[in-house]
Parts: C-alpha cells; sequence; structure tokens
C-alpha cells in the first residue's frame, strides 16, 4: 500500500499493526484515500469501547488494486462525519450512534435504529447496565 | 318462456291474486334462482380455481375438508360469514358499508339478463349487449367507492388504479362488441347467438373472422375482471390486495363473490360473442342426433344447451387461471400505453376488417343453415 | 415534508413483499416516489450484544442465525476467525466438505429468492418451483445435520462429523440443471418480466461502490469482484466469477441464475474430491476453553448477499470482547434511498426485490 505517500501528506499517521491511526483531521484523510488513492468502497466502520474512549475503525476498500486499509481513529463523544464522502457511511455512523452514542458532527440523519426512540443508554458500551430496571420484566423488582 | 309465463298466470288467477302482481313477480322469482345459482357458481368456481392452480404450481390445492376438498370453499364462506364486521374509525361509515352492496347489484343484475338456453332467459331486452356492457362497467365504481371510504392509502392507490384501468379497456371492448353487432346484424345476445348457428357447427363462430376481436376482449376481460396480468388494483405484492384492505367478513365476501361471479359472466359473456353461446360445436344438438325428434329431446335439448355454454364458460376461465399461474404483473404504465396504443388501434382494425368481410361474403360463413 | 399534493405511504413493516419486517416511509407523487426513508430494527436481537456475554462454542450455534437462508456462511465466518487467532489448520477433507456445503446454501438462498423476486412481480408458479428445488437441499441438509436451516455444522477445526448422503447431493446436481432450464424458460424470455425488469433499478458501478454493494449486485453492474477467487477455501476449485453488465434489475436476476451453475459447477468438483479423499481426519481442540490471545482478527467471505465479515477483538479471554458483523443486505437496504427515487411504486418494489434483502441479516 502507498502507506509511504499517505504519511508524507499528512503527518499525523502512524501505522500500527496494518492500521493507519489518525488523531484528527479524518475526514481529510478519508478523502484523500478516496480521490488520490482510488480507495472507492467502505467496507464498513467498527466501533470498539476501549474503556475511557472508542476507537473507530474504518475499512476502505480499492476495488480495482483488491486492497485493504484500516484507518483507526480514537474518539469520545464526538466524531467528524464521512457521509458525505461514501453514501454508506451514512448507515453505519447511524449504527455507530445508536449503539455507542457517538454523535457524528455532519450527518444530519442520525436517529435511533435498532433500539426504540426513548431508549436510554447505548448497549454496546461497556458502561451499559444490561439487568435495567427499565426492562419490563424488571419494574416490579423482583429481579432487579 | 311464454309458456311459462302463461302457466304461471294462470296458476296465480286460480287463486284469485291480482295479474299485477304476478307480472312483479315473474320477473323476481327468476333472479332468486339466480342468487341461488349464483352461489353454487361461485364456490365451485373458487374451488376448481384453487385446485388448477395448485395443479400447476406443483402443489396439491385443498383437499382436507370433504371428500377431494370439495367443502373447502364452504367453509371458507362460512367463516366470512361469521367474522366480525370491522367498520375502521375514520372511515366513511355510509359509503363503507354502501360500497359491497354496490358492487353487487349489478352483477346479480347480469346474471339475469344472459340466454342460457334458447326459451331461457330471464329479461330479454332487444339490445342487452348494451345493457350487459353498462352493468359489467359498474362495480368498479362501487370499488373505487369502497377503496375512497376505506381511508387507507394502499385502498385509494388501488382504487384509482382500477378506475384508470377499466376506463382504458373499455374502449376496445365497445369496438370489438361493435364489430360482432356488425357480424350478426342484432344487439341482442340471442341474436347474435342465433346468427351463429350453422350446419358446419364451429364453422360459423365470430371467433373465426373476427379472431383479433377475440383475443382482444379476452385481454380486455382479463383487465376489467383485474385478473393477472392485470391484477394491479388488487396486487397483493405492492397494494396488500388494494381496495379491499380494510374490508373484512361479510362486506369482504361480497366483494369476493361478486368478483367471481364477474369472472362467470364474463367467460359466458365472451363465448356468446364468439363461441357460439349455448350451440352445439358440431352443427345439431346431440340430443337430436341420438334421441331424433321425440318431445323427449326436445326437453333434453335445453340441458344440453346449457351445458354448451357452461363448457365453453369453463374453458375460458381455465384459460384465465391458466394465464394466472404462469404471468407476472405488469406495471401500471406500461398497461395504460398496451390498452391505448396497441389495443385501441387493432379493435378499430377489426371493426373496419369485419366490415369489409360482412360487405364482401355477406356473412357467407355466418348465418349459413 | 407532506404538501397537499403528496402522499406519505408507510409500507411495511408488515407488507407481503418487504421480504421480512423492512418499512419504507415514502414521499409519494401520485404513484411516483419522492423520497424514500427505511426504517429497520424490527427483528433486531443484539447479536453483537448477546456475543460478549457468551464463550466462543456457546456463540457458534448463534451465528447460523444472523441470516436464516445461509446459515453456513456466517458459521464458516466465525469458525475461520477462531481457527486463524488459534493458528489451526483445517483438514483437506473438510475444507471440500465445507465448500460443497457452502455452495448448496448458496443454491438455497438464491433460489428463495428468484421464486419470491417472482413473487413481488406478481407471478405466481416459480416461487413453488423454486421452493420445490430448495427443498431437495433443504432436506439433504437435514438429513445431514438435524437441521433445515441453523445447521451448526462447522465447528472450530473442522466439521462435526463426516459428510454422508452423498447420493443425495449428486441427484441435486443432476436434476437441477434441466430446472434452471425450466425457469429460465418460464421467467427469462417472458416479455413482461423483461419489461418490468429491463432497464428498471439502474445501479452504476460509481453508485454500489459510494453504497458499498456487494456481491452479486455489483457483478451485475459490470465489476469483477468475488471474494472466492481470493479465498483460501476455494483453492483447487476451478470457477469464473458472473459478471454482467447490464446494471438493471433483470441482470440481477440473471447474475444469480448464471451464479447458481456455477454453483453447481462447485459442487460437482467437491463431489468428485469427496469420492476419492477417504475418510474424514481431523483434529478437533477442546472447545470448552478456548482463549483467542490478544488482538484483533478480521476475516470476510462471499456470502449470498454480498460481502461478510466479522471483526472480533479479543483481550485473551474466553469470551471476545467485542464482535463486529458486517451484512451485505445492510447496506442494500441504504442504497434504497438512493435507487427509488423517481421510480413508480410497482417498479419500487421489483427493485427492492432485486437487490435481495434478507431482514435478520440487516438487523443482526
Amino acid at each position: 500500500m502507498n502507506i509511504e505517500k499517505l504519511k508524507s501528506i499528512i503527518e499525523e499517521c502512524e501505522l500500527e499493526n496494518d492500521k493507519i491511526t489518525v488523531k484528527n483531521k479524518l475526514h481529510e484523510v478519508v478523502n484523500f484515500l478516496k480521490t488520490q488513492l482510488s480507495f472507492d468502497m467502505l467496507k464498513s466502520i467498527t466501533a470498539v469501547d476501549l474503556g475511557d474512549e472508542i476507537e473507530l475503525i474504518y475499512n476502505l476498500f480499492s476495488v480495482i488494486d483488491e486492497e485493504d486499509a484500516l484507518l483507526s481513529i480514537k474518539v469520545k463523544h464526538e466524531a467528524e462525519s464521512i457521509s458525505d464522502i461514501f453514501s454508506s457511511a451514512k448507515a453505519d455512523e447511524n449504527e455507530i450512534y445508536d449503539m455507542f452514542g457517538i454523535n457524528f458532527l455532519g450527518n444530519e440523519d442520525l436517529k435511533r435504529l435498532y433500539m426504540p426512540e426513548n431508549w436510554e443508554g447505548f448497549p454496546l458500551r461497556k458502561d451499559y447496565i444490561q439487568d435495567d430496571t427499565r426492562l419490563a420484566w424488571n419494574d416490579n423488582g423482583e429481579n432487579a | 318462456m311464454n309458456y311459462l309465463y302463461h302457466l304461471y298466470m294462470e296458476f296465480l288467477s286460480k287463486y284469485g291474486i291480482p295479474e299485477l302482481f304476478g307480472n312483479i313477480t315473474f320477473y323476481i322469482i327468476p333472479f332468486c334462482i339466480v342468487a341461488a345459482a349464483l352461489l353454487i357458481v361461485v364456490l365451485g368456481l373458487v374451488l376448481i380455481e384453487r385446485k388448477l392452480l395448485g395443479w400447476l404450481t406443483q402443489r396439491k390445492g385443498p383437499n382436507r375438508v370433504g371428500f377431494w376438498g370439495l367443502l373447502q370453499t364452504l367453509a371458507d364462506a362460512f367463516k366470512l360469514l361469521i367474522k366480525e364486521n370491522i367498520t375502521p374509525s375514520k372511515a366513511d361509515r355510509f359509503l363503507f358499508n354502501l360500497a359491497p352492496i354496490l358492487v353487487f347489484i349489478p352483477v346479480m343484475t347480469v346474471l339475469g339478463i344472459i340466454p342460457y338456453c334458447a326459451e331461457f332467459t330471464f329479461v330479454n331486452t332487444s339490445t342487452n349487449v348494451i345493457l350487459y356492457l353498462i352493468l359489467v362497467a359498474f362495480p368498479v365504481l362501487s370499488l373505487f367507492l369502497g377503496g375512497w371510504a376505506s381511508n387507507n392509502k394502499y385502498s385509494l392507490i388501488g382504487a384509482v388504479r382500477g378506475i384508470a384501468q377499466v376506463l382504458s379497456y373499455e374502449v376496445p371492448i365497445t369496438f370489438v362488441v361493435l364489430s360482432v353487432v356488425t357480424l350478426a346484424s342484432s344487439m341482442n345476445m340471442t341474436g347474435i347467438i342465433l346468427a351463429q348457428y350453422s350446419r358446419y357447427g364451429i364453422f360459423g363462430w365470430f371467433g373465426i373472422p373476427c379472431i383479433i376481436g377475440f383475443v382482444i376482449m379476452f385481454i380486455c376481460v382479463l383487465a376489467e375482471l383485474n385478473r393477472c396480468p392485470f391484477d394491479l388494483p388488487e396486487a397483493e405484492s405492492e397494494l396488500i390486495c388494494g381496495y379491499n384492505t380494510e374490508y373484512s367478513g361479510m362486506r369482504f365476501a361480497l366483494f369476493y363473490l361478486s368478483e367471481y361471479a364477474l369472472l362467470f359472466a364474463n367467460a359466458i359473456f365472451l363465448s356468446i360473442m364468439f363461441l357460439g353461446g349455448y350451440l352445439s360445436p358440431f352443427g345439431a344438438y346431440l340430443s337430436h342426433l341420438i334421441l331424433g325428434d321425440s318431445s323427449l329431446a326436445s326437453v333434453i335439448v335445453y340441458f344440453e344447451q346449457v351445458f354448451w355454454l357452461i363448457l365453453k364458460a369453463c374453458l375460458i376461465i381455465f384459460v384465465i387461471i391458466w394465464i394466472r399461474a404462469t404471468l407476472p404483473r405488469l406495471a401500471s404504465f406500461d398497461l395504460l400505453k398496451f390498452s391505448w396504443a396497441v389495443l385501441l388501434p387493432l379493435s378499430i382494425f377489426n371493426l373496419f376488417f369485419t366490415v369489409v368481410y360482412k360487405f364482401v361474403t355477406g356473412g357467407a360463413l355466418c348465418g349459413l343453415s | 415534508m407532506t404538501t397537499a399534493r403528496t402522499l406519505k405511504l408507510n409500507l411495511g413493516p408488515q407488507h407481503p413483499s418487504t421480504h421480512g419486517v423492512l418499512r419504507l416511509i415514502l414521499e409519494l407523487e401520485g404513484e411516483k416516489i419522492l423520497s424514500c426513508e427505511p426504517d429497520i430494527g424490527y427483528l433486531h436481537r443484539g447479536m453483537e450484544k448477546m456475543a460478549e456475554g457468551l464463550t466462543y462454542i456457546q456463540n457458534l450455534p448463534t451465528v447460523d442465525r444472523i441470516d436464516y437462508l445461509s446459515g453456513c456462511f456466517y458459521s464458516e465466518l466465525f469458525c475461520r476467525t477462531v481457527e486463524k487467532a488459534l493458528g489451526i489448520t483445517i483438514s483437506e477433507k473438510s475444507k471440500i466438505i465445507r465448500v460443497t456445503l457452502l455452495e448448496l446454501n448458496r443454491i438455497a438462498s438464491h433460489l428463495l429468492w428468484i421464486g419470491a423476486f417472482l413473487m413481488d412481480l406478481g407471478a405466481l408458479s416459480p416461487f413453488f418451483y423454486a421452493m420445490r428445488e430448495r427443498e431437495m437441499i433443504l432436506r439433504f441438509f437435514e438429513k445431514l445435520t438435524g437441521q433445515r436451516m441453523m445447521y451448526n455444522y462447522f465447528v472450530f477445526g473442522g466439521v462435526r462429523k463426516d459428510i454422508d448422503y452423498i447420493e443425495d447431493i449428486a441427484e441435486i446436481v443432476r436434476v437441477l440443471p434441466e430446472k434452471i432450464e425450466d425457469y429460465e424458460k418460464i421467467i427469462t424470455d417472458n416479455p413482461i418480466f423483461i419489461q418490468r425488469t429491463r432497464g428498471k433499478g439502474i445501479l452504476k458501478p460509481e453508485t454500489a461502490f459510494n453504497n458499498s454493494i456487494t456481491g452479486a449486485n455489483l457483478r451485475a453492474s459490470g465489476v469483477n469482484y468475488d471474494l472466492r477467487t481470493t479465498d483460501e477455501l476455494y483453492k483447487g476449485f476451478e470457477f469464473s466469477p458472473v459478471v454482467l453488465d447490464g446494471k438493471d434489475s433483470w441482470t440481477r436476476y440473471k447474475a444469480r441464475i448464471m451464479e447458481i451453475k456455477e454453483s453447481i459447477k462447485i459442487i460437482e468438483q467437491g463431489l468428485d474430491k469427496l469420492k476419492t479423499c477417504g475418510k474424514l481426519e481431523q483434529k478437533l481442540i477442546n472447545p470448552l476453553n478456548i482463549k483467542l490471545p490478544e488482538g484483533e482478527y478480521y476475516s470476510e467471505i462471499e456470502a449470498p448477499r454480498g460481502l461478510a465479515s466479522i471483526f472480533i477483538k479479543s483481550t485473551g479471554e474466553d469470551k471476545p470482547y467485542r464482535l463486529k458483523w458486517r451484512t451485505g443486505s445492510y447496506y442494500s437496504i441504504n442504497l434504497l434511498r438512493e435507487l427509488l427515487i423517481g421510480e413508480y411504486l410497482n417498479d419500487a418494489i421489483a427493485i427492492a426485490g432485486s437487490l435481495d434483502i434478507i431482514l435478520p441479516e440487516a438487523d443482526k
């Protein structure tokens, strides 16, 4: 992969087990990868709760070169949206918003996807309380 | 028919019942007979359709209730009767309840004006072909009423589609019927049937000179009946059965009943127009051939005529079901385009052709006796 | 926003042609679609959350349930990742068995799609014909694994038991080609079918890339991207990816028909190999104390509905720290926002049907 070329342009890049870790300017990096290096498909965005922060792993793919690029960024509660670069990011970001509660700045369509509209908490975060009293069968306190 | 009328009047006058009463009831009684017969016909039709579809799609079809599934439709009808009638709270109550009744009335009337055999037409008017065309186009207005009154978006879309469809397919039908009327020089169904009589049986039928018309009419009938591939108003996979989405119980049964009754009526109309109606395909009736000119034969011949008519109608219904099992549904705009751009010019050509044919041959094959 | 001239139509979640519980909020003008907003989540089972609470062997039976039509693929994906993490290589015969079953599963899935798609278009019979052939495959799976849909047949290090009933597969392979011919006769050249699907739902390659569309949908847009060509598992099998350049619904249908034929070829090769390779020899690991070494593991596979991938982050415990599924249908549903604009309602149903959307897969 053309990692050196990428590094020379964006200085904040680090390479760590095949993953390019960026500190900020994610939008720029993704845009560069798409326009300059022909990574034209975003396979998925994976979010991992690391405890105090959340790691977002962007899996980009170049159909012509059949090559993957992993892009990682660690965020707290907000992240840059790349839905204007990849339409599919809209779906991924929505899912992550629903499950991790990360607000993607620039994505207008964020809404609760799997969980009900009025659901409190974000299930895939490690601090989510599973035996929540909000659950119907816990209402009378038998199970709590 | 006259004979029966005099018999009935004699019977009434014997008991001192006024003639006016007899004049009215004489026409009501046949309709009651039609109503009863209609139920049996529809139950049979539904069963036949389900059995045939089962056979065509490699299934068994209904086979549990009664012997060979014969009582299945009866059980279904019973289930519909005892089901709750639900009226959606946002629906227009009056129109919603009116629509199923309105759809049923013209269908009943249509079956009363059809000649089933030589002496057996309940109501015989001189231009009953036109009466038929009007009555058959009527149910779609009731469907629209039902779809509109349901206050359901699927029903509304289905209803609008239904109106658009029937409006565009009525026109070719009229032209085709006109060509048949030209050939027969009659606007009476019995007249049309008699005009098709010939010694050579099948060769006198209007289906032969008017083959284009027959095909056009067949396609239009499919569209009028909302049958596949023209089942857009009640497209199950798009509109969840369109206009009757909100109907349940008895009201749904009425829609269902009239749909199949119309199928039956249209099949009969097609066979009257093009397949010689109740005429035998061999020229002479079988009962005359077998029994000679005995008085028994003159009675049995009526039954034979009914048999031929029903057989021809059944053949047409079979083809309609066959098409349903084979073809996908048309897209709504292709459907309208097909009617205005293909069927209408063709039907006008057909009219022109039949007029020329009639002029040149003088109807040589037709009416040859 | 609805104005006096437009109509907001709620298509689903209970609707005969949304293949499950998809909800599309459509804005219509007449029958023309102005905007489409897909809403999913009616079948959400929390697969990813559940996985974090279960050990690896406890997870294994649940992964089939991600997609009830092609459970094998998700089983294989999960097993493969665990094997990769633990450094286990599986024996040659279990590889062949896996490929054969995967392809059978793919055929079953495509067959159901053909039936359902034609059902959306209003044709009755193809559904029952397709179901009849699918039944043969499901019967075989039932005999072999005891289950018709959730097979749980692949285990870490191989397969649960040696393959049996090979003559059933031979029968399927013998019968299917002529049945496919029948489908082609009744469907492919049907003028109404062509009118409904030709030139409808054009999916340009750029749009497909942008929306992360993979699998047969992408290959029907003329892009040669089939993961099986680079897949380790498929090494030694000869086949050519089906790439068609039509971009419309009809081509997507044709691509799937041809993919079935391609899969039959692979199964035939698998059968030949199975006949010669003797008894199954495999060393299964004790599943009760599997602990994946710390790290992140990722693998992907060509599932019937496009690329499927799994991401596991392990902290060295017996349960995954984070498990993420990527499924094809989820992105196909997202594509509907773009693809349905400007289409008429009954074309929209056909286009949505042609993308092969399965809701449990999208909802996870």
